[in-house]
């Protein structure tokens, strides 16, 4: 998923601290739920689930990482993607193969009782489909943040946000972001403190990468930077075989893009690809409001409908309305 | 339409007052002098602010609502010394004040009072206790109260006809009462109720400039301070809501 541009990218990483972070963080909706779906679940890769069955990792995620959000005093907003572009199908197409096989696995895995692969598996499997997303956008409503709707790509979309001026910087964990020319991304903001990786249990602190410091550093243009992209494989187009980050920005640097992508793919245009990265569909028609939480129907829902633990639920919404036992003043008016 | 003079000092404490609670808020204007009511992000506080023609050396105003940056204010008018005074000046423009003392001139940017929170209804809550103190005492009580904790509790022995002030931290605690000497007691009933300090703190900043504050207590209600600003010529009413101990 995303591009994999890693590798060229990583003497850029920056570690950042949390009170570096705070004003508005435009949230890619779709990785963050992506995230919280992947990762929250039990060591065999059963999600969490309420008595009915309904997957529900992506609420409990919603509802902690936010209120840690907000305590810290950075505001989120919620960029959801609207319709793909038509050359993303065959992503969307391998994506949904990759997630069918996995759930395959997971399940042989389980008859196994090879925990250890069942958990790997079971996070491909991971979908964020239509429910989840309303659910979330649900949550998110009565916790007072904003969603938006992207009228494309949610990235492309939180990119424009930051251009204006309306937010500081994208939350994600894809590269594919500085590709839309975002000036700072922050990672691992929706995954970050112990996280199990290959097994092991590893902590991840947030970190942030410039648009400005990448090109620097590389030498190149964003326009060489989507180039990149496109010999090495992204979202919208897969790629050349046996082609990764280092000799992309090789023959990127070099000048062979065109003579390259010639050779091994006569019949492939990158040119809509390039376009689409360059002038993604976005809007300047958003409203950007917080308000507080609705304490009683976050209660209600999560407690009521999904079986969350009311205490818990209720320690995570002190976090932002206030200290323990701290009344708004709602009731008296 | 605005177009007003204002002594540096009455200014000064009418948007302190405000800014111990929000950062931004909506004014109202009409030909009796200016007022905002705002709640805090949180929903946990609320103000209310009246300040009179007569707090103004010179006034003229018609009915029009002002986004006003509380926090931008408070930043501009840190320069200005007791006594200076200030025009203020809306024209046609309703997104530009004109501000001028000291022979600076500025044309500060008001808030689209769209983006500002709705004015929150006047709240009508029974609050039979009330008592009237010095602000200064309050103040001194609450930040006493600080050192030890992170919440006050405010209460009336209606048995003993006193007013009390404790906070209980994990070690220590403290506890201050006031007899009939040092406050008055407009209804003395039983009453108490538990409030953050973190609101208490700013509020008493402001308090402690009052001659006498006004408190309304009930049992685990909110709590009514009300005092007068700018000689007797403005009013502030903060209404702060509860914390309530889990059982």
């Amino acid at each position: 998923m995303g591009v994999a541009l890693r590798d060229i990218i990583v003497e850029y990483k920056v570690p950042v601290t949390w009170e570096a972070l705070p004003g508005v963080a435009a949230v890619d909706a779709h990785n963050a739920l992506y995230q919280f779906l992947s990762i929250i679940r039990q060591p065999d890769g059963t999600p969490l689930m309420d008595s009915n069955g309904r997957v529900t990792s992506h609420l409990s995620g919603i509802l902690f990482r936010n209120a840690s959000f907000l305590e810290r005093g950075i505001r989120p907003v919620y960029v959801f993607d609207g319709p793909p572009p038509d050359f993303k199908q065959k992503t969307i197409e391998e994506r949904r193969r990759v997630r069918v096989q996995a759930g395959v696995r997971w399940e042989e895995a389980l008859a196994k009782g090879d925990t250890k692969e069942a958990y790997k598996q079971a996070r491909s499997s991971s979908k964020v489909d239509r429910e989840i997303i309303e659910t979330s956008k649900k949550l998110l409503s009565l916790m007072g943040i904003p969603c938006i709707e992207a009228p494309s790509e949610g990235e492309a979309q939180a990119t424009h946000m930051v251009m204006q001026g309306d937010a500081s910087y994208v939350v994600s964990q894809d590269y594919d972001t500085l590709l839309f020319g975002v000036p700072m991304l922050v990672r691992n903001l929706t995954i970050s403190g112990k996280r199990k990786i290959h097994g092991r249990s590893v902590t991840l602190n947030p970190e942030k990468v410039t648009l400005p410091g990448v090109l620097k550093g590389l030498g190149i243009t964003r326009e060489q930077l989507i180039q990149i992209a496109v010999l090495i494989g992204n979202d919208f187009n897969p790629g050349l075989k046996g082609i990764g980050p280092k000799t992309g920005l090789k023959l990127v640097k070099e000048g062979s893009f065109e003579k390259t992508l010639r050779e091994r793919e006569p019949d492939f245009d990158p040119a809509p690809v390039i376009d689409f990265f360059l002038q993604p569909p976005i809007t300047s028609e958003y409203d950007l409001a917080w308000h507080p939480p609705d304490t009683v129907k976050i209660e209600e829902m999560l407690c009521g409908e999904y079986n969350f633990s009311v205490e818990r639920v209720q320690k995570a919404l002190e976090g932002i309305v206030g200290k323990a036992g701290q009344k708004t003043l709602d009731k008296w008016f | 339409m605005l177009k007003a003079t204002i002594d540096a000092d009455i200014l000064k404490e009418s948007i302190d007052a405000i800014s111990a609670l929000v950062t931004e808020c909506r004014l109202h204007t009409d030909e009796n002098g200016i007022s905002t009511r705002a709640v805090d992000t949180a929903n946990v506080a609320m103000i209310s602010l009246l300040l009179k023609k007569e707090a103004f050396s010179s006034f003229a105003a018609t009915r029009s609502e002002l986004g006003i940056d509380i926090a931008k204010m408070k930043n501009i008018f840190g320069m200005m010394a007791k006594n200076d005074m200030i025009t203020l000046e809306l024209t046609d423009d309703i997104h530009k004040l004109q501000v001028s003392f000291q022979g600076y001139k500025y044309s500060i940017t008001l808030l689209d009072e769209n983006t500002i929170r709705k004015d929150p209804n006047p709240p009508t809550i029974e609050l039979p206790g009330k008592v009237a103190i010095p602000g200064a005492e309050l103040n001194s009580a609450i930040k006493a109260a600080a050192v030890v904790s992170d919440k006050i509790a405010l209460g009336i022995d209606a048995a003993k006809q006193i007013f009390f002030m404790a906070a209980e931290g994990d070690t220590d605690h403290i506890r201050r009462e006031f007899g009939k000497d040092e406050v008055s007691f407009i209804n003395g009933v039983e009453a108490k109720s538990l409030f953050s300090l973190d609101y208490m703190k700013d509020m008493g900043k402001v308090m402690s400039r009052a001659e006498e504050v006004e408190i309304h207590l009930g049992i685990d209600h909110p709590a009514k301070f009300s005092f007068n600003i700018a000689g007797g010529n403005g009013h502030v009413e903060y209404l702060l809501a509860p914390r309530i101990e889990a059982d």
